[in-house]
């Protein structure tokens, strides 16, 4: 209980640095809302009631209070692009962004544990350098890379999916995903990769200690070694980087999203960005920061779950 | 029971033998001292009986065999019955032999899991059992645990009983007191003494103290570098020892009143 409340807070606070360090860029560095709205050309007559119809000129402590304020009360605000309500503005994009990073994050942790316990297995024999230099190939290879020649290749010559044309997610979910499947793909692959090589040295690792000794002493085959003791132990060290992964996947998806044409979160944040839409952004950094906060508690419980000793904080 | 003939183990990666011609029995409830100093090869004898050697980084030549089984040439799936059955080890550091993530109650019954038909229930009724004849007071409460929520004396106490729960005919114990302080010491000393004239599990005790030994054990083994300097009973080798190796040991032993004298 204790331990949720001081979870909850760290949340929170969290989520008010990230946002306020984000108004304070956004201060330093030089470009108007209004102006981009309006152009260059405009008079300054215009500009300025503008200006004053957007509260911008409103000292920047002020602004940022009221944004909170409206954050905190439920009120977005509203796009100064798209004229719309923020949160209209980013809930589709939102599910797609999360329905790519979930379904690639769903990959990375089907696929490489199990491979990392097949790796391991191999280890001393002459295969090993083989599977050491396709993993470092995967873990070099950038996503757009792939993403071209996925696009290229699934989408153009065998027609599963078409690049660029994104269906909706609720009329034609089917296709939805397998377009997102590809990109996914894309997106964890290096990701995968790392995680293949961390577990796999977590459980070489583990299989120095001495419970290992103990458990073969009891007639454990490698077998019973592996599956009743050193993977349970290995585990958390891959919780915690699967949680990493889990924070991470959301920025690596914003390249993934340009080549394969998916309308995500990414492509509406730089917009944002070059045509400084504070409402928007300063949405998404706060969704971007929830995430990041997220992905480590969750970690932190799983393991909590899995390790006894971590639950010594009064954590039960 | 146990004889060990001509035991050899080189390792790939040291020019000198770790054990260089060892022969030693072990009778049928008998309690067998081996000492020496660090580095002697005693841990190293006690693996290649439970068959714990890594196999690929050593050769091992000679004979050992428990009741007339061979122990070291038999194919590994053979070894791993015999060795998990008959053959029940505890190691110096108890906190690090366990497995931190399950309870102790598992980790005790393990063998059972692995070499009988038991079912859940029973396996658990005879670790609470066993538990008790470790004198570990509260044995549902201990099942339950967590190694690291359990003292070092009391963990010892647990993986003695995970290695004499299936009842096997030789327990290796080495060094099982060297990281627990004195009263400790004793009490689980007190408790080997019980368990061998209670059960009637022959031990194969290893240990650099040789007053620890001298409390235990009617025989005694002494190696040196890899070899068997002198053995026999206890009193024999304690007051009329033969080599000068097993003398120095003799006078090293530090006693309340400086160099103990006999
Ligand atoms: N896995 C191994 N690889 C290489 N050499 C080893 C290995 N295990 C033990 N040795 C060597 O074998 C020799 C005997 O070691 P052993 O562990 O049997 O000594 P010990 O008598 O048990 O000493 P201690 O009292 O310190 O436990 C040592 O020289 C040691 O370095
Ligand atoms: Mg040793």
């Amino acid at each position: 209980m204790k331990y949720a409340l001081k979870r909850i807070l760290m949340l929170v606070l969290t989520m008010v640095i990230v946002s306020f360090l984000t108004f304070l860029a956004f201060e330093l560095i030089s470009g108007d809302p209004a102006e981009a709205k309006l152009g260059t050309e405009a008079t300054p007559e215009r500009l300025a009631a503008l200006r004053h119809e957007m509260g911008l000129d409103r000292p920047f402590p002020v602004r940022y209070v009221s944004w909170l304020a409206g954050f905190v009360s439920g009120d977005l605000g509203t796009s100064y692009n798209y004229d719309m309500p923020v949160w209209e503005l980013i809930a589709p994009k939102l599910e797609v962004t999360l329905c790519l990073c979930l379904l690639s994050f769903v990959l990375i942790t089907a696929v490489s544990i199990p491979l990392a316990i097949w790796s391991y297995r191999w280890t001393g024999t002459a295969f090993d350098a083989v599977r050491t230099a396709f993993n470092q190939l995967c873990m070099a290879v950038p996503p757009f890379f792939t993403g071209i020649l996925m696009s290229y290749f699934f989408g153009i010559v065998m027609r599963l999916f078409i690049p660029g044309d994104f269906p909706d997610l609720r009329t034609d979910f089917g296709e939805a995903v397998t377009h997102l499947f590809f990109a996914a793909i894309c997106l964890g692959i290096p990701r995968a990769a790392m995680t293949v090589r961390m577990m796999r040295s977590t459980v070489i690792g583990e299989m120095q200690k001495a419970y290992v000794r103990t458990a073969i002493s009891r007639g454990n085959d490698r077998r019973g070694v592996l599956t009743r003791h050193v993977l349970k132990n290995s585990l958390t060290s891959a919780v915690t980087f699967l949680g990493q992964t889990m924070a991470e996947l959301i920025g690596g998806s914003v390249v993934v999203e340009q080549v394969f044409g998916i309308p995500g979160l990414g492509r509406l944040l730089v917009y944002s960005i070059s045509n400084r839409d504070y409402p928007v952004v300063e949405t998404l950094v706060v969704i971007l920061a929830f995430w990041v906060v997220l992905a480590g508690t969750l970690a932190d419980l799983i393991n909590q779950r899995i390790d006894p000793r971590l639950r010594l904080g009064g954590a039960v | 029971m146990l004889e060990i003939r001509d035991l050899h183990v080189k390792f790939h990666n040291r020019d000198r033998e770790a054990v260089a011609g060892i022969s030693l029995t072990i009778g049928d409830g008998e309690i067998v001292g081996l000492v020496g100093e660090s580095g002697s090869g005693k841990s190293v004898t006690a693996m290649s009986i439970a068959g714990l050697l890594p196999r690929k980084q050593c050769d091992l030549s000679g004979d050992i065999l428990l009741d007339g089984e061979d122990l070291l040439h038999a194919p590994r799936s053979a070894l791993r019955q015999i060795h998990g059955r008959k053959i029940g080890v505890v190691f110096q550091e108890p906190m690090s032999a366990m497995d931190p993530l399950m309870k102790v109650g598992e980790q005790v019954g393990e063998v059972l899991r692995i070499h009988t038909r038991m079912s859940k229930e029973e396996r658990r009724a005879r670790v609470l059992e066993v538990l008790q004849a470790v004198e570990l007071s509260d044995p549902e409460a201990v099942y339950d645990k967590y190694p690291h929520e359990l003292s070092g004396g009391m963990l010892q106490r647990a993986m003695i009983a995970a290695a004499i729960v299936i009842h096997p005919t030789l327990l290796l114990l080495d060094e099982p007191t060297t990281a627990l302080d004195v009263t400790i010491q004793a009490q689980i000393l007190e408790l080997l003494k019980k368990l061998n004239a209670e059960w009637g599990i022959s031990m194969l005790f290893i240990s650099h103290n040789l007053n620890v030994v001298r409390k235990l054990c009617r025989r005694v083994a002494v190696m040196q570098r890899g070899e068997l300097v002198e053995a026999g009973s206890t009193d024999q080798v304690f007051f009329r020892p033969q080599h000068p190796y097993t003398k120095r040991l003799i006078e090293a032993i530090p006693t309340r009143h400086g160099k103990e004298t006999l």
